[in-house]
């Protein structure tokens, strides 16, 4: 109990004091993106996936540490590196080519594979125990380019990344919990004090963004946990804002498309004050759906998308407590 | 107001789309995970039980999709 509260308090410290750090840096690196739901358009570091990235594993090795070593967590590691890396040289060169980048994210479930910290035995509802031996390993490769695709997806608001993400790890707090499950509880707990440190510099309005780093990282994360200790079906449901959110996207944009190379934008934004582009050929996202026929303040979109996931988070707990005991 | 309304329609699509994986995962638990646990059937048997179980999630993600949208254009008329 003691070593979670030490790792929980190292966590927020370093995210506290790293993350001023990454602004300074992404400044003088011209490591930026544009705000472009603020009226006067702000000019903010998008260097927040590294100061994510060392408060977390700073944290996961301090773990290591004092209660040995562990293979499961070593390959969280390494996919959760490989993805904040392919976010990074995204961050730094620009978009990738959005067919090219699931490709790149496969990568990150390979560490998975060759240390063979999977068990090809999903608990399922109503089924149980099941067997998919042949099948599993090419689900595992194919969830990180979801998932990290699907978390990306969403930081478009200030903060979202932040607060969908706490609630996403607050079902996973509550699963490890119930069951009993160490290591989840323990990534858990950092990922949550990681995330509500970094959420005091990334809400509304933001000094600083996850950037393509941030959020692939935390999307690796995600992924990681959910494979490697089977609760993979409770990563699902804690996830369907993110992943309605993206299949949509895809869908109504007719397969994987940068968003630039759409003629319509899903919503307007005016003066600060967004709406939903009533064009029907807009791309279908989770933003523009809250702000259909009406005109929102961003930090007010951000707190109805928080909801929805905390009410997936409520649901993906609901599941595991209802059809999977 | 209509904020609220349309978090609520939302709410209430994730919910459809909860109690949908719920029902699917039930029906892939008499179709397609049986044939992979117990392949005792034919060859055929199973690959049909496989196509069903793949079809009825495809069926599922396009339901879900088609009723967001339907659910969209009504907010935005």
């Amino acid at each position: 109990m003691i070593t979670f509260l030490i790792l929980c308090a190292v966590s927020f410290i370093l995210i506290i004091l790293l993350t001023p750090l990454f602004i300074r840096i992404g400044r003088m690196l011209n490591l930026t993106g544009v705000d472009i739901h603020k009226p006067h358009k702000p000019i903010i570091p998008k260097t927040g996936g590294p100061a994510l990235v060392i408060s977390v594993m700073a944290s996961i090795t301090m773990y290591l540490i004092i209660q040995g070593f562990s293979t499961e967590v070593l390959a969280l590691i390494i996919s959760s590196l490989i993805a904040a890396l392919i976010g990074f040289l995204e961050d730094l060169k620009g978009e990738v080519n959005p067919k090219i980048k699931p490709l790149l994210l496969v990568f990150a479930g390979i560490p998975i594979l060759a240390l063979s910290v999977y068990n090809p035995r999903p608990v399922l509802p109503f089924i149980g125990v099941t067997r998919l031996t042949k099948i599993y390993p090419i689900l595992v490769l194919a969830s990180y380019p979801v998932v990290c695709n699907a978390v990306n997806s969403i930081d478009v608001l200030n903060g979202s990344v932040s607060f969908t993400s706490i609630a996403f790890f607050t079902a996973i707090l509550a699963v490890s919990i119930i069951n009993g499950l160490e290591y989840p509880l323990m990534i858990s707990l950092v990922m949550l004090a990681t995330l509500a440190g970094f959420a005091l510099y990334n809400r509304y309005p933001s000094r600083i963004f996850a950037g393509n780093s941030g959020s692939l990282f935390i999307g690796a994360v995600m992924a990681s946990t959910a494979i490697i200790w089977r609760i993979e079906v409770v990563a699902i449901i804690a996830l369907l804002p993110h992943i309605m959110n993206e299949m949509h996207v895809i869908f109504s944009m007719r397969g994987l498309k940068s968003a630039k190379q759409h003629n319509s934008r899903p919503i307007l934004v005016e003066e600060g004050w967004i709406t939903a582009n009533p064009d029907p050929h807009a791309p279908l996202t989770l933003v523009r759906m809250l702000s259909a026929k009406v005109k929102v303040r961003e930090d007010i979109l951000v707190r109805s998308i928080s909801i929805l996931s905390l009410y997936s988070a409520f649901l993906a707990v609901l599941t595991s407590i209802l059809f999977m005991r | 107001m209509s904020l609220l309304r349309n978090t609520l329609t939302i709410i209430m699509l994730l919910t459809i789309a909860w109690i949908g994986f719920i029902i699917v995962t039930y029906i892939l638990a008499h179709t397609l995970f049986p044939a992979i646990e117990y392949a005792d059937g034919t060859l055929l048997i199973g690959l049909l039980r496989v196509i069903v179980g793949v079809a009825i999630i495809a069926l599922w993600i396009y339901g879900w999709y088609t009723l967001t949208k339907i659910m969209l254009r009504k907010m935005l008329s």
